[in-house]
């Protein structure tokens, strides 16, 4: 990857990053230590749409796969771990998610002072995201000769029907029996187990709740956060929803935005131009984000960041804790329909008041991608606002030239100003 | 009678019957069965070779060739005459398209996505299965031409389809034991054309060819010393990828594919009696690469290549294809296991390009002559 030379803003970074570290950093290392001898924390694998309530409520300890993309991603550092993947035969084609994993599976290497994840005693992939992490999953099974669970959810185009929601709930009712036998602990008592995994849907619930109202503040002008910030934000509500620990940070940080935006602080300074983000960040080029907030571009919202505000329980959902995690996961972004994602993306240009939306098509993710090309016609057609798509990845820079994006970016200022 | 098989592979809307409306379906998955019971021409919807046009503009190239081009055949008007279309959920890929149809398709198109499981071992698996098809079914019975599924109707159609498998299988045979007879590449043709035909004629076209072919094979013959091989693969838009490998001097015996095998084997061969049954067979027969656990395909690939006592195995792989290359390394790690050398070739839109494949291919053949199994 050529980098060609621009200018860019410097970020305006939240008080709260400060802590992110910390949490990530806790994170991590709680995992090595549940594996050390004689502790008796178990760790599963599970992906980023899995139903990680019912873990934690089993008190095992869920690490996230995909974030660990992320952050080799966003260290610049995927492209070797891809390459040991595709000597092994993984196509060049597949998920880069999943070739940097693998490869740091199979070389035992890794960007965590150096460490692979830490070895999983048991694999949970929920297919409402895609296909790949069904097989990737099954890869990893094979690696470590470990139990496998696959949360298979209907495709929800048109909403669900009751039968499509029985097979799933019934799905998670043999979760808590095959994560417990793969933890070897006798499956918990019905009454007991519900007890605590509404303790747990409690606490997801807040961090869905604070993260809404964080994306509610964005819609101040100037915005209080842009796309960098939220990006590097997403880690607590992907890795620790569940957790006491991810309300008490996003308390912090919808406290900082809402000071933020009683002083009229933006995050870009000088900003003119209010953007939305489609798909998942290109980790390793922060800098085209910061490229168009030296332009006064900002971002005002994500669908990747957007779709984590989901998981919203409702004290109502106590009747029938499972059920509703049955619709809640089957109804995530990456499995509903064209036409509901449209939907949802014209509220959100509304809601958040965008003059643009900038659609990265990433080569790696076909669930997120496919649908784009119809998405940014209406969004041009249909709303009259500019659109831009950038094709890339979101790991792998071997797939993106900075250079032909560069290009396209001015050209899509340009058009921002003289709408403006 | 296989030039008429042949034909009609190569251009199944051209080989409608006339009597009654035409249903388009994608996927070996969707039970043809239920589709005749309704009262429709099942007609397994291709896509035609080479670049793709209209759909350009609704799927990215990071989609494999075949859902792209299968979208662009019906944004092309290819579904003109078809009552509507019936997808599967396999993968991403397909999804996509089905969805992009759905944009797309002129107003009150019947466009009905058979949401299978991926999964097909667990407690709730057939039952939700069952609810899947039966769902079909009533949909189905919606549709313009369309008619209730009756017991009766199922029972007359399962059992057509069988016995069309069932030549298919003596096919098949034929194609192990004397492929200077019956090639691989047109074994796979004869297979496509059974799934465009009308299906009580392609049934008839299809058994006189098996007594024909079986009479043929029973005569005397020299062995003609070509390596015999398995292909392992999705499906193919053509049988260019196979004639290839047979210019290249080995002979295809057996088939993982989607047209082949996969489509035709089932595990029991008795003649289910409900929708519920049928479902629970589709679930059971040899899975395709987007079913999990993943185990029972490798298994049958390793069984299928003694049974047929292959020299080795070539892997077509259609390009962007998830599902395929994920199984791959593995897959091919249990095969040479068995002594069987493999060769990985890419497929897109149809094709293998075949200047380079050609020489790797005949390098493979070559070194399967000398009894290479080591590598
Ligand atoms: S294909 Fe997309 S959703 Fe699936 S693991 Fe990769 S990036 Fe995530
Ligand atoms: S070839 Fe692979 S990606 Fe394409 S439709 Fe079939 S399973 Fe899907």
């Amino acid at each position: 990857m050529t980098q060609p030379e621009r200018p860019l803003a410097t970020d305006l970074r939240l008080a709260a990053d400060r802590d992110l570290k910390g949490l990530i950093l806790k994170h991590y290392l709680g995992a090595y230590r549940a594996k050390r001898p004689f502790s008796r924390r178990p760790v599963a694998w599970v992906t980023s749409g899995a139903p990680v309530e019912i873990l934690l409520a089993l008190g095992i300890l869920p690490i996230y796969p995909e974030n660990y993309g992320a952050l080799v991603g966003s260290r610049k550092a995927a492209v070797p771990y891809c390459e040991s993947a595709e000597q092994a035969g993984y196509s060049q084609d597949l998920c880069s998610y999943a070739r940097t994993n693998i490869g740091s599976m199979l070389t035992g290497r890794g960007e965590l002072a150096g460490r692979p994840l830490p070895r999983p005693d048991l694999l949970v992939a929920a297919k409402n995201i895609c296909d790949v992490v069904v097989k990737w999953w099954e890869v990893t099974a094979r690696h470590f000769d470990c139990p496998l669970f696959i949360l298979d959810t209907p495709f929800a185009a048109d909403g669900l029907t009751p039968d499509q929601v029985a097979y799933v709930r019934g799905q998670l009712e043999e979760l808590v029996v095959v994560a417990s036998k793969a933890v070897r602990r006798p499956a918990p008592p019905p009454a007991a187990f519900e007890r605590d995994l509404l303790k747990v849907l409690d606490l997801t619930r807040q961090a869905t709740g604070l993260w809404q109202e964080i994306q509610t503040l964005r819609q101040a002008s100037p915005t209080p956060a842009s796309a960098l910030d939220m990006f590097t934000n997403l880690f607590p509500i992907v890795t620790l929803r569940g957790t006491q620990a991810c309300v008490d940070y996003y308390r912090q940080v919808r406290d900082e935005l809402a000071e933020r935006v009683r002083r009229g602080v933006g995050a870009v300074p000088g900003e003119r131009f209010r953007l939305l983000w489609d798909n998942i960040a290109i980790w390793y080029d922060f800098d085209l984000v910061r490229y168009l907030h030296a332009r006064g571009a900002a971002f005002v919202g994500e669908t990747y960041t957007d779709a984590w505000g989901i998981y919203q329980f409702s004290p109502e959902d106590e009747k029938d804790p499972l059920g509703a995690m049955a619709r809640q996961y089957s109804l995530i972004l990456l499995n509903i329909g064209l036409g509901t994602r449209k939907e949802r993306l014209f509220n959100m240009l509304r809601a958040q008041r965008a003059d643009g939306a900038v659609f990265h098509s990433c080569r790696s993710c076909k669930t997120y991608s496919l649908g784009q090309y119809e998405l940014a016609r209406a969004v041009r057609d249909e709303l009259g606002l500019p659109v831009l798509v950038l094709e890339a990845d979101m790991t792998d820079s071997r797939a993106y030239a900075a250079g032909p994006a560069m290009t396209r970016i001015d050209a899509f200022l340009e058009l921002l100003t003289s709408k403006a | 009678m296989l030039e008429r098989l042949v034909a009609a592979g190569a251009d199944p809307l051209a080989h409608r019957p006339s009597d009654r409306p035409s249903l388009g379906y994608v996927c070996s998955y969707v039970p043809e069965e239920v589709i005749l019971a309704a009262g429709f021409h099942p007609v397994r919807l291709g896509a035609r070779p080479g670049p793709t046009g209209p759909a350009d503009s609704l799927l990215q190239t990071f989609a494999c060739s075949f859902a792209r081009a299968l979208l662009d055949g019906l944004l092309s008007g290819r579904a003109a005459g078809l009552s509507g279309v019936v997808f599967a959920y396999t993968c991403d890929s397909l999804r996509a398209a089905m969805e992009a149809w759905k944009v797309r398709a002129p107003a009150g198109s019947f466009i009905h996505f058979l949401n299978l499981p991926a999964r097909l071992e667990g407690p709730g698996v057939d039952t939700y299965a069952a609810s899947e098809v039966q769902r079909l079914a009533d949909a189905l019975a919606g549709v313009k031409g369309g008619r209730q599924v009756t017991a009766e109707r199922l029972a007359e159609a399962t059992r057509l389809v069988a016995d069309l498998r069932r030549s298919l299988g003596r096919l098949d045979r034929v194609r192990s034991s004397r492929p200077d007879l019956l090639p691989g590449s047109v074994f796979i043709a004869v297979a496509r054309g059974a799934q465009a035909l009308e299906r009580s004629e392609a049934a008839r076209l299809l058994a006189a060819l098996a007594d024909e072919f079986e009479a043929a094979a029973a005569r005397p013959s020299q062995p003609a010393g070509r390596p015999r091989l398995l292909v392992s693969g999705g499906y193919l838009e053509t049988e260019q990828p196979l004639r290839l490998i047979e210019e290249s001097g080995a002979d295809i015996v057996a088939d993982d594919l989607c047209l082949g095998w996969r489509r035709i084997a089932f595990a029991e061969d008795d003649e289910p009696n409900s929708l519920a049954e049928l479902a629970a067979r589709y679930l059971r027969r040899v899975p395709c690469a987007a079913k999990h656990p993943p185990d029972p395909r490798f298994d049958f690939v390793v069984r299928l290549a003694d049974e047929h006592q292959v020299a080795g195995g070539v892997f077509l792989l259609q390009k962007f294809c998830d599902p395929h290359a994920f199984d791959y390394p593995a897959l091919r790690d249990r095969l040479e296991a068995t002594g069987r050398p493999t060769l990985l070739l890419e497929v897109e839109q149809g094709s293998v390009a075949s200047g380079q494949a050609r020489t790797r291919l005949e390098a493979f053949v070559e070194r399967l002559r000398a009894g290479g199994g080591s590598s």
